[in-house]
């Protein structure tokens, strides 16, 4: 079904996709009830009259009256009166603001007659006179007859935009040159000259891996002299495991990628990493785009979890940010699903869908009910915390666990049994060991009687682990019965806050297990919060018995010999001496101090299983049409469906999430659907020249630019499903190019016709980005440490928290000398140094980065200790390699860094700054140099 | 001003005029070229500002003639409670204790309590017999002065989001400040400083951070530079390691090395402007320790603003930057921005008063009162206020009754007070009312989108002109929302 929709400009604003609710709705209702008698009264008085002439009778009343707010040029409220079907569609607000044969019920004869002065139409100027009045009620009871064909004004079709249409391919052969240089040769321009081979390989080692080309493989490339020279060069490019480093940067941009949650608390997101990694990996692979947005939506169910990161990467509240009323909780939760659309739309369509969710959207042909279809695909998906299958992961803890099995067990012996006459260690948020009289048991109940702080909040317990005789935690495969929220959560083997058992409760709680066959348990672990972040909510008053026959329960620990709590004496982790006969300490100190190292590989993981922050799969929630986006205000139940102006998808509103995301994935994915291919060949197209064949790689709505070269973008995108959906071929594609591989000088006549070089007269040469200056700076001073994946390494003396992000120098410390990419991403918050240099921010999607020069770069760049002490290390390198003759030196450094042979005049003028100034003065400017930080 | 003027010798020869008036394309030479031309109207015809790379902070003309050329806004973080400030309730005072009837029985943070009267007196002041509490005696005598507005009101009742509306016009992370977008449309009068400040409070960054100052998805140049008279500039000077004539011989090197570049590179506006930021860097190296240095100011200033008061640091430091930011905008800096509280802290290091208002609000007070006051008088005395817009607010205000259990009022956005004075804002004016309680705004409701709104107006700002394309819309600090408030224009 095509829909045709009204095109509205809008007075002087623009639409957004974060508008608000005012007051507006709620006087509404107020002027309802007061004109309900006015207006029937109106009505006794009309009934006799003469049918009413649209164009004789109405339309000059609009004109006079409304038509300055309502017409043409301005359409306040989005209401135009100018038009039948806009008019008959109505506003914003209240629409349908004419509602045919029925006066009383139609906003527009209220708002003319009301009389409640700030409500008023027209606001301004004189009120329509009582005949008007009447003549327009009469109008509208009598069916807001309005001809066809005979508005003064047509209005243009949203739905008839280049991007909505099917890709057309014209005949012949093509190629991205021949379809450049058409467009050049219509402007009397052309193609500049072939770059040297040193500027090209520089050029595309930054673009495709982010660092500069080695001496090495300058040399090795000048020499080559056959006819497959540059491609070797690319394959050799794009199978590094750098170049996925380089190229998920470009698409976590996007996505407003970030370790930390946002907003006031900006808290750790402890488990985000894993997304950033499956982008990496995802680009290494080649995985075909259409997979890679599969993934991304509905990774669950091709067991790549950790993509479904994507729907997650928005700042978001945490409960504690939450208002405890429930509109705050309402209102909180469409924001989060709102992310999500807003996220879909922009990264895979390039359409701003989430400016339909308060109102129809202005300029494309987007109601507001689409944009609630299209959150019912995710009516079923919560932010949080996942276990994730992942081989790797699993071999790696099973590696750690079987260090560590030994040493637990040794422990085990020391510890003060629970429940005797030996006193032991106060309760610990972390962890607690309950030491048992072996005892054979179906299963074990543990009763909370009071906690720590007088009881004022619900206890939680995370993760409760029951050993049997043999070390293995039983509780894993056990039943849970208990009151409260996310009991699942209690033997998930995933740690942490988000993922323990929340007692329904003040001050107490019953959790019950059921082992799934009778075992002998000898130990018991529990904690509040695994990871040791959160100290409250502890139980403190306990009991735990064990199901010895049907039904019965003997007590087989409890709180009695605990001493008292004290917060100063929380354990780090399980087996610390405060559990263990003080006899035993001795030994005991050995085993912990093995034991500590495994212990922090093992946090990386949550406990033993690879979490992601990524989608938690819910039982949809019904989703309703809201008016004006208000969450108190629900209309009708809407169904999962995709945007109504292309080949719709629809499905019944009681699917399940998963069916849900799957379905809107395929259909963004379809071959058929016109915008997907066009919005990735164009984003890459960008990434590569700078600009993209459409500039607003995120809008390919009407409000978007049009593409400068429509029919290479649409052949590159037919070129690209054709071959599978393949980012790596397509780079080859473009950066083999005699576009890509031409000159960058810059020439009177090109300036002249086409200053920024969008028809490509030369290369775009431009600033390389923040990431790409830190990577180099380290890799030219020989100190980028190549280690992939993981936790992210800090640039901040803090993960998250209220009391701010204060630098710290990052490259000081070993793991600081990784990948920028791999730097654990603040929201918000700017890198000390390289933040400045346009790094996005993680608040909204980014999919260009902006070209800024500042003074605070100039600053950061000259005056950091990062750049003092890298080129301190650049000089010590350069005096490895070299003797000590201040000629060879800068000439190695010219090679390393600028990747080319010094001048004459700058070995002259080189010699005599470094004689008297030093090596690492000379390695500072040259960081600093306009060519070490262009892409030529 | 001829923008080649900025740029090193070598920038200016080799972007010569010339080469700039042949060009009538897009973008990069038109803007170079007008602004070659001195037509620098570009913000006055098409509503939008045109950037010269080469120089950002050139100034720029506003849409409309601005009453105000500079601004400080003096920023309460944590919601600074109406009702014991500006907005007096006498009905409030006759129902202390009593429930509120119909009112909510959870806000934001938990079950409501009785309604509390207001903790300090109030009193009428001056002329205007303005009402007004004994908790900020220094402000008070000044309100004849003032434009209050009492009737504000916010789209979140959480201080972070709430910050970043007050701030950005959405409660979102990521959109641009007030200042930036101020700094993106007029530039600045000063080429030796930035052209928009954040002094942050003594006592650490507001909730918000960042947001409050950052530039969102505008050009990175018109992000705020924080520093305060305590902390300077990051980066303002190399590692101590390095001696100042190597750091000079270096400089020179680079300029010299990038000149080199440029020429190799002939007319390319992107490597001249990195010539011109070194250039603007090196300037700000003397520029800004200078204006932070304030042992120049003599002892009845500091006894004025209450900097030389050894007794309480907090308050010497808050006044210290008050100082600070008349010192900018004596040199003209565009948009100076003041915080006066920090960062959640159950209300200890902010407005934030849950718990225990009155102690914690006595504290406060007498940090924020005097120095701003003295900012205020000192501004008016030196014949500043003609030309600055000064402005006080804070995210949200707070509820009549206080929280279950405790000596403290809750989150209320629904109608709370700011207020501005100085260029071009009518004095003595209380526009917006709440009602009896002070619970919510009933009259002459203004959401936040109108008090920034009007700030722009202020500065000659059509708020609906202003706009920046980003992800398929044309942005704007009021959303698409946003009335002029002109009930307290002058």
């Amino acid at each position: 079904m095509r829909v045709t929709q009204v095109r509205w400009t809008v007075d002087g604003g623009i639409p957004n996709s974060v508008c608000c609710i005012t007051l507006e709705t709620l006087i509404f209702r107020d002027v309802m009830r007061r004109l309900s008698i006015f207006c029937s009264l109106i009505l006794l008085n009309t009934l006799e009259a003469a049918p009413v002439d649209f164009v004789k009778e109405v339309r000059p009343i609009f004109e006079s009256h409304c038509y300055d707010c309502h017409g043409e040029d301005k359409q306040k409220s989005g209401l135009r009166l100018d038009v039948k079907s806009a008019a008959l569609t109505g506003g914003d607000n209240h629409s349908p603001d004419i509602v045919p044969g029925k006066a009383g019920a139609s906003p527009l004869i209220q708002f003319l007659t009301t009389e409640i002065k700030d409500e008023r139409m027209p606001p301004k100027g004189e009120r329509l006179s009582a005949a008007e009045i009447d003549t327009l009620t009469r109008w509208v009871n009598e069916g807001a007859n309005w001809p066809d064909g005979i508005d003064l004004v047509t209005l243009e079709d949203t739905s008839d935009h280049w991007s909505f249409k099917p890709l057309t391919v014209q005949p012949g052969d093509h190629s991205i040159d021949s379809l450049i240089d058409a467009k050049l040769r219509e402007s009397g321009l052309s193609r500049s000259p072939e770059a040297d081979r040193r500027t090209w390989l520089r050029r595309v080692t930054f673009d495709l891996i982010g660092l500069p080309p080695t001496p090495e493989e300058i040399a090795s490339f000048q020499k080559d002299a056959s006819p497959n020279a540059y491609a070797k060069v690319v394959d050799h490019l794009l199978a590094s495991p750098r170049y996925g480093e380089r190229w998920a940067q470009h698409w976590l941009d996007v996505v407003r990628y970030a370790d930390t949650h946002g907003f006031e608390v900006n808290t750790e997101r402890a488990y985000a990493w894993p997304y950033r990694d499956y982008v990496i990996k995802a680009f290494n692979a080649n995985t075909p785009w259409d997979q890679f947005i599969r993934e991304q939506i509905a990774g669950d169910a091709f067991g790549k979890a950790e993509a479904t990161g994507f729907l997650v990467t928005a700042a978001a509240l945490l409960p504690g940010q939450i208002g405890k009323d429930a509109e705050s909780k309402r209102l909180a939760r469409q924001d989060e699903l709102g992310e999500i659309v807003i996220n879909t739309g922009e990264a895979f369509l390039g359409l701003s869908i989430g400016c339909a969710r308060c109102h129809n959207h202005k300029f494309d042909p987007i109601p507001a009910r689409d944009y609630y279809s299209m959150q019912a695909f995710f009516a079923g998906v919560r932010y949080g915390d996942r276990p994730v299958e992942n081989p790797e992961v699993d071999a790696i803890v099973a590696g750690i666990q079987k260090h560590l099995q030994p040493l637990d067990r040794e422990l085990g012996t020391y510890v003060i049994p629970a429940g005797g006459d030996v006193s032991r260690a106060s309760v610990s948020a972390k962890a607690n060991i309950e030491k048992l009289q072996p005892i054979k048991a179906t299963g074990i109940r543990f009763t909370i009687k009071a906690t720590i702080s007088d009881n004022l909040r619900e206890p939680f317990i995370d993760e409760l682990e029951v050993l049997n005789a043999n070390g293995i935690n039983v509780a894993l495969d056990a039943t849970v019965i208990a009151k409260g929220s996310k009991k699942e959560m209690i033997n998930d083997g995933v740690y942490g806050n988000e993922s323990c058992w929340r007692s329904d409760a003040k001050g107490g709680g019953v959790v019950q297990l059921a082992f799934a066959s009778p075992e002998t348990i000898q130990q018991i672990n529990w904690g509040r919060d695994r990871t040791g972040k959160y100290p409250d909510r502890l139980a403190s008053d306990y009991l735990i018995e064990a199901e010895v026959a049907p039904g019965k329960w003997q007590q087989v620990s409890d709180s009695s010999n605990r001493a008292a709590f004290d917060p100063k004496l929380a354990r780090e982790a399980l087996y610390q001496l405060p559990d263990l006969q003080p006899a035993h300490h001795a030994r005991a100190r050995e085993l912990i101090a093995a034991r500590a190292p495994f212990i922090k590989e093992l946090a990386q993981y949550g406990g033993g299983k690879q979490i992601v922050f990524a989608v938690q799969s819910i039982l949809p929630e019904p989703m309703h049409l809201l008016n004006r986006g208000d969450p108190e205000q629900p209309k009708g139940e809407v169904e999962p469906a995709s945007l109504s102006f292309l080949k719709p998808v629809a499905l019944p509103k009681d699917s399940a999430d998963l069916d849900r995301r799957k379905a809107l994935a395929e259909w963004i994915v379809d071959p058929e659907n016109p915008l997907t291919a066009r919005v990735v060949v164009n984003r890459i197209w960008q990434w590569h020249f700078g600009t993209g064949l459409v500039a607003t790689a995120n809008d390919f709505g009407n409000l978007g630019v049009e593409p400068s070269h429509p029919e290479l973008l649409d052949w590159l995108a037919a070129k690209f499903i054709e071959s599978g959906w393949s980012v790596k071929d397509l780079h080859r594609r473009i950066v083999l190019s005699a576009t890509y591989r031409q000159g960058h000088t810059i020439h009177a006549a090109g300036l002249e016709k086409d200053a920024d070089s969008r028809l490509l007269w030369r290369f775009p040469a431009r600033r390389i980005e923040s990431e790409v200056i830190r990577d180099s700076i380290l890799a030219v001073s020989g100190q980028l440490d190549l280690k992939m994946y993981g936790r992210g390494y800090s640039m901040f003396n803090s993960r998250g928290g209220t009391g701010g992000f204060k630098p710290i120098e990052s490259h000081q410390k070993p793991e600081g000398r990784r990948r920028m990419i791999y730097a654990y991403k603040v929201r918000m918050e700017q890198e000390a140094v390289f933040g400045a240099f346009d790094c996005p921010d993680a608040g909204q999607s980014a999919p260009t980065r902006g070209q800024s020069t500042t003074p605070i770069q100039a600053l950061n760049l000259f005056n950091s200790q990062f750049t003092v002490d890298l080129a301190a290390e650049f000089a010590k390198r350069i005096e490895s390699e070299t003797s000590d003759k201040v000629e060879e030196q800068i000439k190695r450094v010219w090679a390393i860094a600028l990747g080319r042979e010094p001048t004459p005049i700058e070995v002259t003028e080189v010699t005599t700054f470094v004689s008297t100034e030093g090596l690492p003065a000379l390695c500072r400017v040259i960081f600093n140099s306009s060519e070490f930080l262009f892409l030529p | 001003m001829n923008e080649a003027e900025n740029l090193s010798p070598h920038g200016q020869h080799l972007l010569g005029r010339r080469s700039f008036l042949s060009n009538n394309a897009t973008a990069l030479s038109s803007i170079a070229l007008s602004s070659l031309l001195g037509s620098d109207n570009a913000l006055a015809a098409s509503g939008k500002p045109k950037i010269d790379p080469k120089n950002p902070f050139a100034p720029r003309q506003s849409h409309h003639e601005a009453k105000a050329k500079n601004v400080v806004v003096i920023f309460c973080a944590g919601a600074v409670s109406q009702l014991e400030t500006w907005d007096y309730k006498p009905e409030l005072i006759k129902q202390d204790g009593k429930p509120l009837a119909g009112g909510p029985a959870v806000t934001f943070q938990g079950p409501a309590g009785n309604l509390a009267r207001p903790q300090y007196a109030f009193r009428q002041r001056g002329q205007t017999g303005k009402w007004v509490s004994d908790m900020i005696p220094h402000l008070a005598e000044l309100t004849d002065d003032f434009a209050f507005v009492h009737s504000l009101t916010s789209e979140s009742n959480t201080h972070g989001p709430a910050e970043n509306f007050l701030s950005t016009g959405f409660a979102q992370d990521g959109f641009p400040s007030v200042g930036a977008w101020l700094s993106y449309a007029l530039g600045s009068e000063n080429s030796d400083l930035p052209a928009f400040v954040s002094l942050l409070d003594p006592r650490g960054i507001p909730q918000a951070s960042v947001n409050n100052w950052g530039a969102g998805f505008l050009p990175a140049e018109f992000q705020g530079t924080s520093f305060n008279a305590k902390n300077p500039i990051r980066h303002l000077t190399p590692p101590a390691t390095i001696s100042k004539t190597s750091d000079q011989a270096a400089s020179s090197f680079l300029q010299r090395m990038n000149a080199r570049h440029l020429e190799k590179n002939p007319q390319d506006g992107n490597l001249a402007a990195r010539i011109a930021s070194y250039e603007l860097a090196a300037r700000m190296q003397l520029s800004v320790p200078e204006i932070s240095d304030l042992s120049s100011e003599p002892d009845h200033i500091l006894k004025l603003y209450g900097a030389d008061d050894e007794s309480n640091p907090t308050k010497a430091g808050y006044a210290k930057n008050c100082i600070l930011a008349r010192r900018l905008l004596e040199k003209g800096v565009r948009f100076v921005q003041l915080f006066n509280g920090a960062y959640a802290s159950g209300g200890r290091l902010n407005w934030d008063g849950h718990s225990k208002l009155k102690e914690q609000y006595d504290g406060h007070a007498e940090i924020m009162d005097q120095p701003t006051a003295a900012l205020i008088k000192d501004l008016k005395q030196r014949g500043l206020l003609e030309d600055t817009l000064v402005v006080w607010c804070t995210e949200f205000g707070r509820m009549p009754m206080f929280q279950k259990g405790a000596q403290g009022r809750d989150h209320n956005p629904d109608g709370f007070t700011c207020w501005m004075t100085g260029a071009g804002v009518k004095p003595g004016v209380s526009h917006g009312r709440t009602d009896d309680l002070g619970r919510k705004a009933i009259e002459d409701v203004h959401p936040l989108y109108d008090f920034n709104a009007t700030i722009l107006h202020l500065l000659g700002i059509d708020h609906e002109r202003l706009t920046y394309f980003h992800n398929g819309i044309e942005r704007r600090l009021t959303n698409v929302e946003g009335h002029v408030i002109k009930e307290i224009l002058a």
